[in-house]
């Protein structure tokens, strides 16, 4: 066990192999310890699983089970029903990312949530399958370019649109669906805790940018989420019941370039004729978003703005594992 | 089952990611730009933090640790700090001279005592010649520091220009005498009505004291050069003020014109309304704002006290020069003024080209020249020759070029540390650790709510006599407005790179974070995110 950090857990430590600036290990190390070590972690196939148990070594600090790519959800849906047998009021937690959620994962995912088994389901949606080498997946948006999406001379990188996986998950009549990213701690902690209090099957989608796929710097991971968030181009919702019941205000629109240019995955659009169209359906993209979810006028609890505010000494941590700091690790385990 | 197949938790820590790092952070503490700007050099975001956190009276130490006058400077300095302050570019600058006025008035009100760091008593004596806020800022320095002080000076109280020659409703006496008190209660010896030169000779000076700092100021003014003045209705702006400040009966006619763009020619000016009189202000330079036209200079006083001049009914006129004295007799009518198109010839010297055909008239019984004021060195001429190898310091507004009082205290304390040094035969040094500049394009001012700046009241009847103008802020908006402070460069605490860190690698400490560089891979984030600018990437070699 590493026991470092006095104020946190670490379910999620250091020394695994995620790339420098990885998203989707910020994501995984912030939900983690927002649920705590006391949870049984499922992990489909894909980059987390790969980076955070190598060579006889594990990152993980917490039960942690790998599953195939495509059954985390069943192999979950076993855990927790095994647990109820059992009397154990145990959390559960899948952490797959976007192949294994949007793709591969999606029918025993839709098939868990039918079932209504009480298991939180995190996406960490970095839009394509950045383990194998940046193909395409149905998380990638519009005109990106990808290994199996290149932009030439007859495409502009992904002709078809990103899957609307939320509507799908909240078709399902689920108890609870939302949205986040990494670049808004407070709200992120926010919609873990309310999962947490939730009985029932929880979908998370949490927008885990990759330095390598998405070809920006390394340090620029959270600016590029907030940026998604500020443009409209993914907003953060919640939903329950299949019902809206709470977004993200924009305390301003942002136009969609700020958030295009950093990356090279959309260098290709800043070239040419066919590139400046593509442009104007990704800002149209964003517009029609933010109209769908009422993003610029939402009578909200915080907005984009007051969400970020940094406050001297800290802006809340991560509760429940300080908790357990001051009475002890071990006695919590 | 095969020990192979067992994997401890955390295991992969024994695999040092750190390895892979290119570029490094490296928490690096700067020295923010109302330090940097500060004449006396001030650790403002130390003691504006210490403010928030409403521990008043450790704040208050740290602001005495380089200026012991924080009550008066707090009313009487230009704050230059706060127009390079990094929060305009979010909302508006931190109003750094409210706070460290509410300090001072704090620490007077309740009687706190300044720190003595060395009680240790040492033979070296030091002479200061001149008790105005140089003289005053480098005794403090050193008696606090063990050394017995001596202060000469020619008036019969200390204070120099600050009692002399600043209006009471920019600084009333009592705060002035209470903050001069206390400097006073550490031990300094003052010797009142001791000209050097008169009361006490150079060579006594040389003769009993291993260090002489002099601070004497300017207090001779500066004389009009024009042929035609005469000294019937002609006054020297500090004149004016220093036989104000004394309380001598002061008569003046209907309208008086005062001549200069400095501060003294604006306080000269708002005296006088407040005697009654129609004044106008007859600038050479341009308006503030105007500093990019053609030949253009921006007028040397303050903006906001050329904004409350003119909200009193002070007349301002610009670019123009007195190019006559206009008289019936001994009575002075008026003086003459024309577009001065500049005052110095390319020389440097004074030599104002006037237009001919701009001539106006405007009407006074009274003209003040508030045009400098230059030191006066009768008494102390081989002093002044000596070096400070020879155990001769100067500082102050004598030998500065800004005249500010600010500057003074500055010169005081670095006088005070040369001296110390010298004493000790050490090398000296002056701040060298604080080089390190931060801009807001090194921060992240979308993590900074927004919060409108604290001012102080003016008082409504401003006219009615010499009462302070502005009123001090009260307790409540002196936290809110320390908490504005964006702590530049400066690390408050705000878990940024500890959330951040995709690996782990932050370390969160009481009072700090810690890098753990066994797994930093170097990917930039918390420099990136951090707020203040507090991360530095330094490539690794």
């Amino acid at each position: 066990m590493d026991k470092r950090d006095p104020f946190r857990h670490n379910v999620l430590t250091s020394g695994h192999r995620a790339c420098s600036g990885c998203g989707e290990a910020m994501a995984a190390r912030m939900v983690t310890d927002l649920v705590g070590p006391d949870a049984i972690y499922v992990n489909a196939t894909g980059c987390l699983q790969v980076f955070s148990s190598h060579n006889q070594q594990s990152a993980w600090q917490a039960p942690w089970v790998h599953s195939v790519f495509a059954n985390a959800a069943a192999v979950a849906s076993g855990v927790e029903a095994a647990l109820r047998a059992r009397g154990k009021e145990t959390p559960v937690v899948v952490q797959a990312g976007d192949g294994g959620t949007f793709d591969i994962g999606l029918q025993c995912l839709s098939g868990m949530i039918e079932r209504g088994h009480n298991v939180l389901f995190v996406c960490y949606d970095n839009e394509a399958y950045m383990n194998t080498g940046v193909q395409r997946s149905g998380s990638t948006p519009h005109a990106v370019r990808t290994s199996t999406s290149p932009p030439g001379l007859f495409s502009q990188g992904k002709q078809q649109l990103k899957k609307d996986v939320l509507s799908i998950m909240a078709a399902h009549h689920m108890p609870y669906a939302a949205t986040a990213t990494i670049a808004y701690f407070p709200d992120l902690k926010a919609k873990v805790e309310k999962a947490m209090g939730i009985r029932g099957p929880r979908f998370l989608q949490i927008l885990s940018p990759c330095p390598l796929g998405w070809a920006h710097d390394s340090a620029l991971s959270v600016t590029v989420a907030r940026l998604a968030v500020e443009t409209g181009l993914f907003p953060l919702v919640e939903l329950e019941h299949g019902e809206l019941t709470g977004v993200m205000r924009l305390a301003g629109q942002k136009p969609v370039d700020d958030y295009l240019r950093p990356q090279g995955r959309f260098k290709h659009l800043f070239t040419g004729k066919e590139g400046a169209v593509e442009l104007r359906h990704i800002q149209a993209l964003a517009d029609a978003r933010i109209r769908r979810y009422n993003l610029l006028e939402a009578d909200t609890q915080w907005d984009t703005a007051s969400a970020l505010r940094c406050a001297r000494h800290g802006r809340g941590g991560y509760v429940s594992s300080s908790l357990s700091v001051s009475q002890g690790v071990d006695n919590v385990l | 089952m095969s020990s192979k197949l067992e994997i401890a938790p955390g295991s992969s820590t024994a695999y040092h990611t750190g390895d892979w790092r290119t570029r490094q952070p490296v928490y690096q503490n700067k020295w923010p730009p109302c330090s940097q700007t500060c004449p006396a050099s001030e650790d403002i975001q130390a003691w504006l933090a210490l403010a928030a956190a409403q521990r008043w009276q450790a704040a208050w130490h740290k602001l005495t640790e380089r200026n012991p006058f924080p009550a008066t400077m707090g009313r009487i300095c230009y704050h230059a700090c706060e127009s390079p302050c990094n929060r305009k570019h979010l909302d508006s600058a931190v109003n750094i001279h409210a706070m460290e006025r509410y300090l001072g008035d704090r620490a007077i009100a309740q009687g706190w005592c300044h720190e003595v760091f060395d009680d240790t008593a040492r033979s070296q004596r030091v002479a200061i010649v001149g008790a105005g806020p140089a003289g005053l800022s480098c005794a403090f320095q050193l008696v606090r520091r063990g050394y017995s002080v001596t202060l000469f000076d020619a008036q019969m109280v200390p204070g120099g220009t600050l009692h002399s020659a600043i209006p009471a409703y920019r600084l009333p006496r009592s705060i002035l005498a209470g903050e001069i008190d206390a400097i006073l209660a550490l031990g300094v010896e003052f010797r009142p009505g001791t000209r050097v030169g008169k009361e006490i000779s150079e060579g006594e000076l040389r003769d009993q004291f291993d260090a002489i700092f002099l601070a004497i100021g300017t207090r001779r003014p500066r004389e009009y050069p024009d042929k035609v003045t005469s000294h019937h209705s002609v006054m020297s702006g500090i004149g004016f003020l220093q036989s104000l400040n004394r309380g001598e009966p002061v008569k003046l006619p209907k309208q008086v014109a005062v001549v200069g763009g400095g501060n003294t020619a604006i306080d000269v000016a708002r005296c006088v309304r407040r005697l009654g009189a129609e004044v106008t202000v007859i600038c050479a330079q341009d308006p503030h704002g105007m500093q990019y036209r053609e030949l253009g200079t921006e007028m040397p006083a303050s903006s906001t006290e050329v904004s409350e001049a003119e909200a009193e009914g002070v007349h301002l006129r610009y670019r123009v020069g007195v190019s006559r004295l206009v008289r019936s007799g001994a009575h002075l009518s008026g003086v003459e003024i024309a577009h001065v198109d500049r005052v110095h010839d390319r020389y440097g010297h004074f030599n104002p080209n006037f237009f001919e055909g701009t001539e106006e008239f405007v009407p006074a019984g009274l003209v003040v020249f508030a045009i400098g004021q230059e030191a006066d060195w009768q008494g102390l001429e081989n002093l002044a020759q000596a070096s400070e190898a020879e155990g001769v310091w100067v500082g102050g507004d004598a030998v500065s070029k800004s005249k500010l009082a600010a500057t003074a205290v500055g010169d005081g304390y670095r006088a005070a540390m040369s001296i110390i040094a010298s004493l000790k035969g050490e090398p000296f040094v002056f701040d060298a650790h604080k080089k390190t500049n931060i801009t807001f394009r090194q921060m992240q001012l979308h993590y900074y709510p927004e919060e409108h700046r604290h001012e102080g009241e003016l008082s409504k009847d401003r006219l009615a006599g010499f009462n302070e103008v502005v009123k001090g802020l009260p307790e409540s908006d002196a936290q809110q407005e320390a908490k504005r402070c964006l702590s530049c460069g400066v690390c408050f605490e705000c878990d940024n790179c500890w959330h951040f860190c995709p690996d782990a690698a932050v370390i969160k400490k009481e009072g700090g974070y810690r890098i753990d560089y066994d797994y930093c891979k170097g990917c930039g984030i918390c420099a990136e995110e951090c707020p203040c600018g507090h991360i530095d990437m330094e490539s690794v070699v």
